[in-house]
């Protein structure tokens, strides 16, 4: 995959991504409201690539003063990687040559990357986690599960032991699929799987948009690398 | 600005690294200011079950959830350190639920306020505490106008 192609790729996700976050905020309260109109206009003009890189600024203006509003992201992990890609973006365009461009969607790859592995590794070195305590705690006791029958989960110990190493393994080998490209497509596909079960089970539906959008950037990513 | 932007160019992915105490909100409504609240609300208790059809359409469109999850957020903040932004975050959000008949009250209740409770599992025992308490606000306010402010 060529860089214009995954920048391409990765644009028309992200614009969809910010879309339904727009949608979502335009139903909320008015000053958030007003940016959600305006968001969702810059969106749509993304999804159509209509001058990207102006629409991009317009987009990472009105995400730092939604940061400023809400003084922090509004929907932690899922603000914290959608105004990475765009910025990635936005710099991928602004780039002055090929050199910068290819540095900033490396940082975008190793970003992605690292959310896999360093949420897996504070996972496995928590013995909580490790019997499987924890995942019961997240379906008991936080305020996660989103309905009475997803928390009954927390009584099946067994599956949530296997859910949690399966969890921990998938996500700390998650860089080993840079070494092959059908492994990393396999790879994409379990992951996506994992944000699509979090967004059934605990209502994270904005982190499985979001990331999908920064997938092709990693695909070009694995191609730049093996090619060398 | 720099302060808020930097964790999210250099963010740490560290989801769910403990389970600590995890928040939840109760309301509660007075006919005055200085009544002392008896009967408590959960704010938007979880549905029994969701249906296939439901949670497809809540993967492109959730925006109470969405907003519920900043509550939380919110309180968990107000856990560590008082902020009367957060503070009043959570009160603007109970205050248009109110208004948009989300949650019903009696002709009577001028006012309303809400508690938040820290839910922790300590070995096999749950125990539920009351962390912090809001101050009333007018349920009349308009959310538009004042945002909400409390008395």
């Amino acid at each position: 995959m060529l860089a214009e192609q995954a920048i391409r790729a990765s644009e028309i996700i992200l614009a969809v991504a910010y879309v339904q976050q727009s949608a979502e905020f335009i139903r909320g309260l008015s000053p958030e409201k007003l940016w959600g109109y305006i968001r969702l206009i810059l969106s749509l003009l993304l999804l159509c690539n209509v001058q990207p890189l102006f629409v991009e600024l317009g987009l990472f203006v009105i995400a730092c003063i939604l940061l400023q509003r809400f003084q922090g992201p509004y929907c932690g992990g899922s603000d914290c990687m959608s105004i990475l890609v765009l910025l990635c973006l936005l710099l991928a365009h602004a780039a002055p040559t090929l050199f910068w461009q290819e540095v900033v969607l490396g940082y975008l790859a190793f970003q992605l990357t690292f959310s896999y592995f360093q949420s897996g590794y504070i996972k496995i070195i928590n013995a909580d986690w490790r019997s499987g305590c924890a995942l019961h705690d997240v379906f008991f006791i936080t305020a996660y599960p989103v309905s009475q029958h997803a928390r009954t989960w927390a009584n099946s110990r067994r599956l949530l032991f296997l859910m949690s190493w399966a969890v921990m393994l998938f996500e700390l080998l998650f860089p080993l699929s840079l070494l092959n490209h059908y492994a990393l497509i396999m790879a994409l596909v379990v992951a996506a799987s994992f944000h699509l079960a979090n967004a059934c089970l605990f209502g994270l539906n904005r982190f499985f948009w979001i990331w999908l959008a920064a997938y092709p950037i990693i695909l070009w990513f694995q191609g730049r690398l093996m090619s060398g | 600005m720099l302060r808020l932007l930097l964790p999210v160019l250099f963010p740490s992915w560290r989801f769910f690294s403990s389970i600590g105490p995890s928040p939840r909100i109760h309301i509660a409504f007075l006919d005055k200011v200085d009544q002392i609240p008896t009967e408590w609300i959960e704010f938007r208790p979880l549905p029994e079950f969701i249906s296939v059809k439901k949670g497809l359409w809540r993967l492109v469109h959730n925006p109470q959830w969405n907003e519920t999850l900043f509550v939380n957020t919110c309180a968990e903040h107000l856990f560590e350190a008082h902020s009367r932004m957060r503070e009043q975050e959570i009160m603007w959000r109970i205050l248009r639920a109110i208004h948009s008949g989300e949650i019903n009250h009696t002709a009577e209740a001028k006012f309303v306020t809400y508690r938040i409770c820290a839910l922790i599992r300590e070995g096999a025992t749950v125990t539920q505490t009351t962390t912090f308490i809001a101050r009333p606000a007018m349920i009349t306010v308009a959310l538009g106008k004042s945002n909400g402010e409390s008395c």
